[in-house]
């Protein structure tokens, strides 16, 4: 295998970049990487979180302005200053969250990102024929907070090909997407680069994705390219090693990679017998939002006592309602919650909590901590009554406390007396999971407890949750990451606009029809 | 309150009630006009009050400097953007918290006006009054929107001029995407708090026009209690009117009329309480931002600072 | 639903931002803003003809200097310093009370009640007077809660707008005869003035070194000292804190924001009450409450919260530099200088205390986006 980018070339390149670096004060983001995007290939970028691609990304599109390196289009030095600059100039992303405006209509979001006079007929009548051209059927006047995830994605891509760009970059575009949805996504893609000889950077953690995808991969690590090669030459296990920089067990590990490898599953016997009560049901579960929308539609769920259930499903299709709910964030509007038995009520202030119920949310700076308190502090957190005498704390039991968990879970902080901001990404979650199991849950809920977070702390993570379920503790994990569902569960149910519509247990795990599921097909199912 | 009751139907057919309910309306409308477009990109800008008293002050002195109606309301929009450009720097530059520095710019413009008022001294006059042919004879509401100080009149245009800026040019579509998704602006490629500042310096023109309009177009002099909290009012009126142009100017009208009730009352023999009537402004504000404020949705990221990175 | 959006009070955020290690430039800048806010305010003197030296003396003899006046700092710090601690309380749990003006009247007026109407041993009445002060005061800011919680008003604007019913309010109560107004027939300014407290119902004053104060400012440093310690060192506190941070994480772990929210609020006006209570038992307008009784001390005291960046032990000294300024500014009429000079020092101060911490935390915020880019 060649580390040489210039041995692999056989067209000139359309973007080039040379040593470009970023350095946030102390920490370097990018350490002079170079990279060449050639018109009618699609370049997959890997990495993990952390590794450095966003970074050069948002320097590409002029959101990070570089310390040093150089750009040249078509041969050309040139500078970008910002994305509409970039746009100008052929460049478009296509982002993985937040560039669209719920309250804005389809037609004034692409109108975005652009200079001159608005001119809405002209706008509307560009997006129908992008819609056209492409296969992106959408519609230009509908609002975006009322659009799938799906077609959100549409909307964005619509918003990246208005521009005409020859040089199209798509950051981690899978994540919000099934499976179908990805397979169209790439087909549209695979179009444009045959047709258009357009030059796409496909961003991503995940192996099999870039793998399928891309014609050239170049594989970044701690802010460096640590590796260049034709996909055609390319084997997962190099690429995992490379990505992570030691020898990776597929077997164990293959959902934080992103690859699914034949016989990755491994079957374990722990799964609870059917005969045990469970210790969480969610029944008949409903709720609506302010504007009407239904976010929960009568989901039913158990969990009994030291299994994992995964709830497999595209995101926005409920996670978040369920996990809140299960947080005392949202009061249901009909339903129950149950746990051994007993009915909680929805949306009291900590009425979750004290009947046992743990929840690792997917935002952590929603519910899971307060960046601006200290270490300690959001150790304790749930557990205060026990670190108080009538009401007055005692400082010296909860840094003892804190002291115990910041050993037990392994996280890394100069202190407990430190603000929580200064930990790193992995570490906050580390801490938010030590907090959950500390006050002995009878259930824990993980809401996509993996995102953003590297290799070693995937891992950790998932041990962690399976370890919690061996020793007696009711887990439901939500995530997106069908692999990681299927590498951690003992039973998945698939969750579609908010209700459950197909269950099946690892035995009978068969990925294809998950895939399905989560898109809603539920031809030839027998709806439980 | 018998004769409270009794006062209403008098009042309510009383054109002297609806020409003032225009004028202090009138006033009201000029903030909140500017306050609207300050919170559609995503700032609660409580400095409007000191815009406003700031634009009264600049006004008078101009107007005794050159004795120019012209002039003094040109200051007075500058005087309101002086406020609004500290507002603006310290809060979507150096990201100090939006209410701590408007607060403190309130004081700071009470402090000032009252200091260089005591120096100065400046005198004002009331700017004359144009009656618009045929318009002006309309019945109740003629004489009050069409036979007033020509000042006045600078409120009509800025009305289409705000809904034109606001929904029919690509500065309000990014002043409006500010305000809802900061993030989702900002990878667009939108400078966030350069939009935000602009938008506070409109509202800072503008409650500064209505300052010196204040002034010039109605009460012809200058005191430090003259704007006395209308632009917490103009605040309220942004939330009456649900951030649409035409309930802003309904709760601007709504809330004039609750001053120019309090006017009238007296003028028309009917005596009651002094201290409610003066109340009556606020405490009708407050009922009616209870009965409302649930019914609207507001711009997603009102008063949440942005800075890159920062969620 | 009741999914909570933190609206992060950034009016505290030092704790992340002072810790930096370039202690030096930190120091520096806080000089060059305050030089930059004093230069300022000279300026403005200087260009009003009058001689800012002159001033300055004139300010520190009236502060401190001249005989007798620190006593008199001391007794305008102590409602200042009350009616900084509520705003305090109010930022921590994560609302921006800014009706103090208003609920300190209310305060007042509820020790003018009872000192003037109520009969009773003087000591009972006194301590009855300030802690009926005390609701009173919390009661005017409970309004705003209610409306809060209930419907969603943001705090920011209904406290503001009851300021201005808060002081017709006052108007009301001291020409009416059923409330407060001066029974006594015989005293000219009766109209606008209720009766002066019973001299047994007042505070008692401490004499030393030539100058006098009432123990107002004992009660004051006393509750600092008790906020301190409440927000620091108990679970109520700790509760507090973490409602003002992320409203969330507290709804999930038990802590309902309607009533802690309801209950720092009404604390929050609460202390500005007590602090209206005080200045009348501690003879602010001659123990009369009048229609002008609060005097912009509701003001003053947000401004010391806001100065002290919300710690309840740097707001005493504020508080003493603020009453320092204000007592001082009664001895520049000798120097033709309008004491209302002093309303734009204080402003400017507040401003320019700003700057140094935003800067810093634009920096630090550099230095956490690698990993913020990295994980959007």
């Amino acid at each position: 295998m060649t580390t040489n980018g210039e041995e692999l070339s056989d067209g000139q390149p359309v973007l080039e970049l040379r040593g470009m670096t970023k350095r946030f004060v102390d920490v370097v983001a990018c350490d002079g990487v170079d990279l060449a995007l050639r018109p009618g290939e699609i370049h997959g970028i890997l990495g993990e979180n952390g590794a450095g691609k966003s970074t050069l990304m948002r320097m590409t599109i002029g959101l990070v302005i570089p310390d040093a390196g150089s750009m040249s289009i078509d041969g050309e030095p040139c500078t970008i200053v910002d994305p509409i600059d970039a746009a100008k100039r052929g460049i478009g992303m296509v982002h993985q969250h937040y560039s669209l405006v719920d309250d804005l209509t389809v037609w004034e979001n692409v109108a975005l990102g652009e200079h001159g006079a608005i001119d809405r007929d002209a706008t509307r009548s560009r997006v129908k024929s992008i819609s056209l051209r492409y296969g992106l059927d959408v519609d230009p006047d509908a609002y975006v907070r009322d659009l799938s995830a799906g077609i959100r994605q549409r909307v964005e891509i619509i918003k990246c090909l208005r521009h005409q760009p020859r040089i199209i970059i798509l950051d981690e575009p899978t994540s919000v997407l099934t499976p179908g949805e990805s397979e169209y996504l790439f087909e549209v893609l695979g179009e444009g680069v045959r047709r258009e000889g357009w030059a796409v950077a496909l961003v991503s953690h995940k192996l099999d994705e870039v793998l399928q995808a891309s014609d050239r991969i170049t594989i970044m690590r701690d802010g460096k390219v640590v590796e260049r090669v034709l996909t055609a030459d390319a084997d997962a296990p190099s690429l995992a090693r490379a990505m992570v920089g030691r020898d990776v067990a597929l077997r164990s590990e293959s959902f934080a990679l992103g690859a699914s490898m034949e016989g990755a599953v491994a079957v374990t016997d722990t799964a609870a017998s059917t005969d045990v009560a469970p210790v969480l049901e969610v029944e008949n579960g409903a709720v609506r939002a302010a504007d009407g929308a239904v976010l929960l539609d009568g989901l039913t769920v158990q969990v009994r006592p030291g299994e994992i259930v995964g709830v497999a499903g595209v995101e926005g299709n409920g996670q978040t309602t369920l996990a809140r709910t299960l947080s005392s964030l949202i009061k249901l509007d009909a339903g129950t919650v149950r746990v051994d038995g007993e009915a909680i009520p929805t949306g009291k202030a900590g009425s979750m909590h004290r009947a046992g119920i743990a929840v690792i949310p997917a935002d952590r700076h929603h519910s899971g901590c307060i960046p601006e308190m200290t270490v300690a502090e959001n150790l304790v957190l749930s557990s205060l009554d026990a670190m108080s005498d009538r009401g007055i704390l005692r400082r010296e039991d909860i840094a003892a406390r804190a002291g115990e968990l910041i050993e037990e879970f392994d996280i890394h902080t100069s202190g407990c007396d430190v603000p929580f901001a200064q930990l790193s990404g992995g570490n906050q979650q580390r801490a938010v999971l030590a907090r959950a199991l500390s006050i002995n849950p009878k259930v824990l809920v993980a809401h996509q407890p993996t995102r953003g977070l590297d290799v070693g702390a995937i891992e950790y993570i998932g041990d962690r949750l399976r370890a919690a379920a061996d020793s007696g503790i009711g887990v439901l994990l939500l995530s997106t990451d069908l692999g990681e569902i299927a590498a951690l569960s003992d039973r998945i149910v698939v969750i579609y606009r908010g209700r459950i519509i197909g269950e099946m247990d690892r035995a009978s795990l068969d990925m294809e029809r998950l895939g399905l599921l989560i898109g809603g097909s539920t031809a030839g199912e027998a709806t439980p | 309150m018998g004769d409270f009751f009794g006062a209403l139907g008098d009042i309510f057919t009383s054109p002297t009630m609806y020409g003032s309910a225009v004028r202090l309306g009138g006033f009201l409308a000029f903030a909140a006009l500017g306050e609207l477009v300050a919170e559609k990109a995503g700032t609660i800008n409580i400095s409007v009050e000191g815009s406003l008293l700031a634009g009264a002050f600049t006004g008078t002195v101009a107007f005794h400097l050159t004795e120019s109606t012209w002039l003094g309301l040109i200051a007075g929009a500058l005087g309101g953007l002086i406020i609004a450009w500290i507002q603006a720097n310290m809060s979507h530059r150096l990201t100090a918290d939006q209410f701590v520095v408007g607060l403190t710019a309130n004081v700071l413009v009470l402090g000032l006006a009252g200091f260089l008022n005591g120096i100065i001294d400046p005198a004002a006059r009331r700017a004359s009054i144009i009656e618009i042919p045929l318009l002006v004879d309309i019945p109740l509401f003629g004489p009050a929107l069409f036979g007033e100080t020509w000042p006045t009149y600078l409120l009509y245009p800025l009305i289409p001029l705000t809904w034109w800026l606001l929904y029919k040019t690509r500065w309000g579509l990014e002043v409006r995407a500010v305000g809802e998704n900061p993030q989702a602006a900002d990878v667009s490629g939108i400078d966030v708090n350069k939009r935000r500042r602009e938008a506070i310096y409109y509202g800072g023109i503008l409650a500064g026009l209505g300052g010196a309009f204040l002034v010039l177009g109605q009460v012809g002099s200058f005191d430090t209690g003259a704007v006395g909290g209308r632009g917490f009012i103009a605040i309220a009126a942004v939330y009456f009117g649900g951030w649409r142009l035409g309930g802003v100017l309904l709760g601007s009208f709504l809330f004039g009329l609750a001053d120019a009730f309090r006017l009238a009352l007296p003028v028309l023999g009917y005596s009651l309480n002094a201290q409610f009537l003066a109340a009556f402004p606020y405490l009708l504000t407050l009922v009616v931002m209870y009965a409302i404020t649930k019914q609207f949705r507001q711009p997603a990221a009102l008063a949440q600072p942005f800075v890159r990175g920062l969620r | 639903m009741t999914d909570l959006k933190p609206r992060r009070v950034m009016v505290e955020r030092f704790h992340l931002t002072d810790r930096g290690r370039s202690g030096i430039e930190m120091v520096l800048l806080y000089v060059l803003s305050i030089g930059g806010a004093i230069l300022l305010s000279g300026a403005l003197v200087a260009v009003t003809g009058n001689s800012w030296s002159a001033v300055f003396g004139a300010l520190m003899d009236g502060a401190f200097l001249a005989p007798g006046r620190w006593g008199d700092t001391l007794v305008v710090a102590a409602p200042m310093l009350l009616v900084a601690l509520g705003m305090v309380i109010g930022v921590k749990a994560g609302f921006f009370n800014i009706g103090q003006e208003g609920q300190l009247l209310m305060g007042a007026m509820a020790m003018g009640w009872v000192g003037t109407r109520w009969g009773g041993p003087g000591p009972v009445l006194l301590m009855l007077g300030l802690l009926l002060g005390l609701v009173a005061g919390g009661a005017w800011s409970g309004i705003a809660a209610v409306m809060r919680f209930r419907r969603g008003v943001p705090e920011v604007i209904s406290t503001l707008l009851l300021v201005f019913i808060a002081l017709q309010v006052g108007g009301f109560a001291v020409t009416t005869d059923w409330l407060l107004r001066d029974l006594d027939a015989n005293r000219p300014s009766r109209a606008v003035a209720s009766a002066a407290l019973p001299e047994n119902i007042r505070l008692p004053v401490i004499r030393i070194f030539g100058n006098e104060f009432n123990i107002g400012f004992l009660i004051a440093f006393v509750m600092a000292l008790v906020v301190a310690f409440l927000l620091v060192r108990t679970v109520w506190g700790f509760r507090l804190r973490v409602l003002g941070h992320n409203p969330n994480v507290a709804q999930k772990t038990g802590v309902a924001a309607t009533r802690m929210g309801s209950a720092a609020l009404f604390l929050s006006g609460g202390l500005a009450g007590l602090a209206g209570a005080v200045m009348l038992a501690g003879g602010a307008s001659g123990f009369r409450v009048t229609t002008g009784f609060s005097q912009n001390i509701g003001w003053q005291g947000l401004l010391v919260a806001l100065l002290a960046r919300s710690r309840p032990l740097v707001a005493i000294p504020m508080a003493i530099l603020f009453a320092a300024l204000r007592t001082g500014s009664g001895f520049l009429a000798a120097t033709g200088v309008d004491r209302k000079i002093v309303d734009v020092v204080q402003a400017l101060l507040v401003l320019a205390l700003l700057i140094p911490p935003a800067i810093q935390f634009i920096r630090q915020r550099r230095k956490a986006l690698a990993q913020a880019a990295e994980e959007a």
